[in-house]
């Protein structure tokens, strides 16, 4: 086995991974605080690639600003979305819950290819096509970038679910919603944030990735899949869980891509989960319920 | 009533669920510490105890729910330690839950009709051919499933959803509900949570007629008044351990029974 | 009685439909309505009486078409033999698939589907060996019992209405027996079920096969009705379109999936001209009928049967229809 090859597919895996930790942070939050399974996670990805393209590639603002712009916006979005959708709905079945989220997904990413067209699109970036040597891997700039940006917003959520006011007010409502809102907690304000975060989360993703790939506007489907598996791999709800599953994730496809087969790349994360939990059903960070 | 309750009761007498050495352990916290006890066919044996005395621990490690951290559970003769809910339903242990617990949006009479699934036998297939076994079988099962209703005084509300129905309708429903399984032995759960006193005498007339059923009845309750009337025999748990056992009389001026009790709940029996 | 009749009336009327069609055309969408109510009729098995939220069911029916369809152009089978082997193969996958997900319930079971349903697609598209991967299978030959050929609409229409009344009849039978009632009853209160003596795990596990059985049975027809299949059979876009017909129409009945499946196909076709607005407003409908009516179009007709039966019997208005649908 060439040491080298196996390195570079090593560091692929973990920028991928990094970029599935992301999406996977926000969904495995809203299960956590808000016992939501949103299948319309994806759509939220999808719409942070797209408005940095928009903003980016056809108004001509600064690539680094336009992602900034896209994850603020969606994040308002995501707000607008628990408002409307989920907010009214919190006492319901979860059958119910699940079922409006699939129709979420479809009302996006299909009212996304109305919008945008079915075909390609490329968003734009100064990082895409210089590319930097680590010893013998080799990256471009953009992906070194997805990897550093997602460090520094998984740093930034786990200080503001640690220390601040909003995050403390969450992991209070992710372990007893009753006695939190006993205690005087603004439960809708938390839901309220939580989506927003979990949104912004997502769009960075898609931002960050976005200059990587060709982008579509059913692009919302593959992410909110792969974030599935991560958090269900993880344990629904744990933010520790999401983290080294997701890099799991990435580093498993590289190398199952890269000596197995390309195509069945994506099989092999599914199939990962399905024997992650045929082991432990609740995941592999599951235990009571919290944020972790 | 008929022949069968007959024959259960003429039994009386055997030991029907034998406990030994029962214990549950949740991380360092020991909720039910061996326990031994025995219930006698045709019995009514009143489980009680203050709260977190260990009472609903108990009563799920007997209905399969949560396995026992050691110990043995005795049914009938046969070793049922650790068996699941449905292995033990099959065998014959109903239970009702403490909160209530029912089919809410199916009607009374098929909350009835699903909860006889153990003393049926014909199903998908025959019901596709149509034979007269089946046929047989459900016009049997729709008799005895109004019937159970009558029993329960619902069977004005055979067609109403379950979820319509009112809260001490609902209680008795979840009774029919554990009968219509024709258990040999019926585990309440405090089935009189929540009732004014008049519905907890309709409750404690409805106990001793299930008794004439040739049912053996183990019930948990708080309300005292309720198990001295109903209960030949009364086991108090506290801290997870049996502190005493007896008849209601005996058991309920127990010096330690009432010291455990004192500033809860008035003794009188 | 009143039952009786009115099920005689609509078995009649389905049966003068395709003459009074007059084209080709409407023919072929009569056709492709029976196919999404055998295929709805399937998923409602799980949908509605088991109450667990399926995200795979186009997989299976996917494998079923595949099946019969690879069995007919590689081995020459006839597509009769094909039939019944295609909805083995499918019940095969969902007996392995069903025994892990079953495991867990609720959101989890969900997701696990849709992921086994991914693994599925995922190979179809890129084994091109066996499946020919995007480019799909083209050729299929059409159905055919001994001298008598499935080639146009009205033919297959027939051959699959015949499908939908078994199904309809298998579900009947189904909620009126023991085994049905445990669904329901599984359905309603897994711990409370359980503690019955009914076995959660195999109940639901029974479910699944059948479902699993029925939706590869209706692939295969699929596929010797169009003769041309492709992995997007087993696609997102397909599941979502059954869970729509599911939902539309009324979980937990037998009528609710036939009538969802007939207003999908029907809007499907009246809002052609509107391009890709038309899943949006799918998605639109599904959302506002999860939300204002949880017991789809078939609970509006329930709803004026109770105000209209005017006893004090009035059941609440809110969450699953009962299990009786209106195919009685």
């Amino acid at each position: 086995m060439d040491v080298t090859v196996f390195a570079q597919q090593i560091a692929n895996g973990l920028v991928n991974g990094m970029a599935y930790v992301l999406i996977a942070t926000g969904l495995t939050l809203v299960f956590g605080v808000l016992r939501i399974v949103n299948f319309a996670h994806g759509e939220f990805y999808m719409l942070g690639a797209y408005i940095t393209y928009f903003v980016g590639t056809l108004l001509g603002i600064d690539y680094l600003a336009a992602a900034a712009i896209a994850a603020v916006v969606v994040a308002a979005l995501g707000i607008a979305a628990n408002k409307l959708i989920f907010w009214p709905l919190r006492r319901d079945h979860e059958f119910t819950i699940l079922l409006s989220s699939l129709g979420l997904a479809l009302l996006i990413s299909n009212g996304g290819e109305l919008l945008f067209g079915a075909d390609p699109k490329y968003v734009d970036s100064p990082f895409a096509d210089e590319v930097l040597d680590i010893g013998a891997i080799t990256l471009t700039q953009q992906r070194v970038l997805v990897f550093a940006a997602a460090v520094v917003a998984l740093i930034g959520v786990y200080l503001f679910l640690r220390y601040s006011r909003f995050g403390k007010m969450m992991r209070a409502t992710a372990q007893n919603p009753d006695g939190a809102a006993l205690t005087g907690i603004n439960i809708k304000l938390v839901h309220g944030y939580t989506f927003a975060l979990a949104c912004g989360l997502a769009a960075l993703a898609g931002a960050l990735v976005g200059p990587t790939v060709m982008i579509f506007p059913t692009i919302g489907n593959w992410a909110v899949l792969k974030g599935f598996i991560v958090v269900i791999m993880g344990g629904l709800g744990s933010v520790t869980g999401a983290l080294f599953a997701g890099l799991l994730l990435g580093v498993i496809e590289s190398l199952g891509g890269g000596y197995i087969s390309l195509g069945f790349m994506e099989a092999i994360g599914y199939a990962m989960i399905i024997v992650v939990l045929l082991w432990r059903p609740n995941g592999l960070f599951s235990t009571a319920r919290g944020l972790r | 009533m008929n022949g069968t309750s007959m024959n259960a009761t003429s039994m009386n007498g055997a030991e029907i669920l034998a406990v030994q050495g029962l214990t549950r352990i949740f991380g360092g916290l020991t909720a039910v510490r061996d326990v031994d006890m025995t219930v006698r066919t045709g019995e009514v044996v009143g489980l009680i105890g203050p709260n977190g005395a260990g009472k609903t621990t108990l009563f799920n490690m007997l209905g399969g729910s949560m396995p026992p951290s050691s110990g043995t559970i005795r049914f009938d003769g046969t070793d049922c330690t650790g068996a699941p809910p449905h292995v033990m339903g099959q065998r014959g242990v109903s239970r009702t839950f403490q909160i209530t617990s029912l089919f809410p949006s199916l009607t009374v009479l098929d909350n009835v009709r699903s909860a006889a699934y153990r003393t049926t036998t014909a199903g998908w297939g025959a019901a596709i051919l149509r034979t007269a076994a089946f046929r047989r079988q459900e016009a049997e099962l729709k008799r005895k499933a109004l019937d159970l209703l009558a029993f329960c005084d619902l069977e004005d509300r055979a067609d109403t959803l379950a979820d319509a129905l009112s809260y001490g309708e609902q209680r008795r429903l979840e009774i029919a509900i554990a009968l219509a399984a024709e258990p040999r032995l019926l585990l309440l759960d405090e089935p009189a949570a929540g009732m004014n006193p008049e519905e907890g005498q309709r409750l404690v007339e409805m106990i001793r007629r299930i008794r004439e059923r040739g049912v053996t009845v183990l019930l948990v309750e708080h309300h005292m008044r309720i198990v001295a009337s109903v209960c030949d025999r009364l086991v108090v748990l506290d801290h997870g351990v049996k502190i005493a056992e007896g008849p209601p009389a005996q058991v309920l001026n127990d010096p330690e029974v009432i010291r455990v009790y004192l500033g809860r709940e008035p003794v009188d029996a | 009685m009143g039952h009786t009749v009115g099920m005689a009336g609509g078995v009649a009327a389905l049966c003068v439909l395709p003459f009074l069609a007059g084209n080709a055309y409407l023919e072929h969408l009569l056709a492709l309505w029976m196919l999404y109510a055998l295929l709805a009729l399937s998923l409602n098995i799980v949908i509605g009486y088991l109450g667990e939220l399926t995200f795979g069911h186009a997989a299976f029916v996917g494998v079923g078409a595949y099946t019969s369809a690879l069995l007919s152009t590689q081995l020459g089978l006839p597509p009769l033999l094909g039939l019944p082997l295609a909805a083995v193969a499918a019940a095969l996958f969902g007996l392995v698939i069903g025994y892990a997900a079953l495991r867990v319930v609720g959101p989890q079971f969900t997701i696990l589907t849709l992921g086994f349903g991914s693994i599925l697609y995922t190979i179809t598209n890129n084994w091109v060996d066996l499946t020919r991967g995007p480019m799909g299978i083209s050729d299929i030959p059409p159905m055919a019992i001994g001298p008598m050929t499935f080639t146009s609409a009205r033919e297959t229409y027939f051959l699959i209405l015949a499908l939908v009344l078994a199904v309809g009849f298998l579900c009947h039978a189904l909620v009126n027996s023991r085994t049905g009632r445990a669904f329901l009853a599984v359905r309603e209160n897994a711990p409370l079920a359980a503690s019955l003596g009914i076995n959660v795990f195999h109940t639901k596990l029974l479910g699944f096969v059948v479902a699993t059985a029925i939706a590869g049975l209706g692939g295969a027809i699929y596929a010797h009705y169009i003769k041309v299949i492709t992995p997007d059979i087993m696609g997102v876009q397909n599941v979502a379109a059954l869970i729509i017909v599911v939902i539309i129409g009324g979980r937990g009945t037998i009528v609710g999936p036939i009538l969802g499946a007939l207003v999908y196909i029907g809007l499907l076709e009246a809002l052609r001209v509107a391009g890709p607005l038309r899943m949006v407003i799918f998605a639109a409908l599904l959302t506002g009928t999860v939300v204002f009516l949880p017991g789809g179009l078939v609970s509006l007709w329930q709803r004026w049967r109770t105000t209209h039966k005017a006893d004090n019997n009035l059941p609440a208005g809110n969450g699953v229809p009962s299990a009786e649908g209106g195919a009685e």
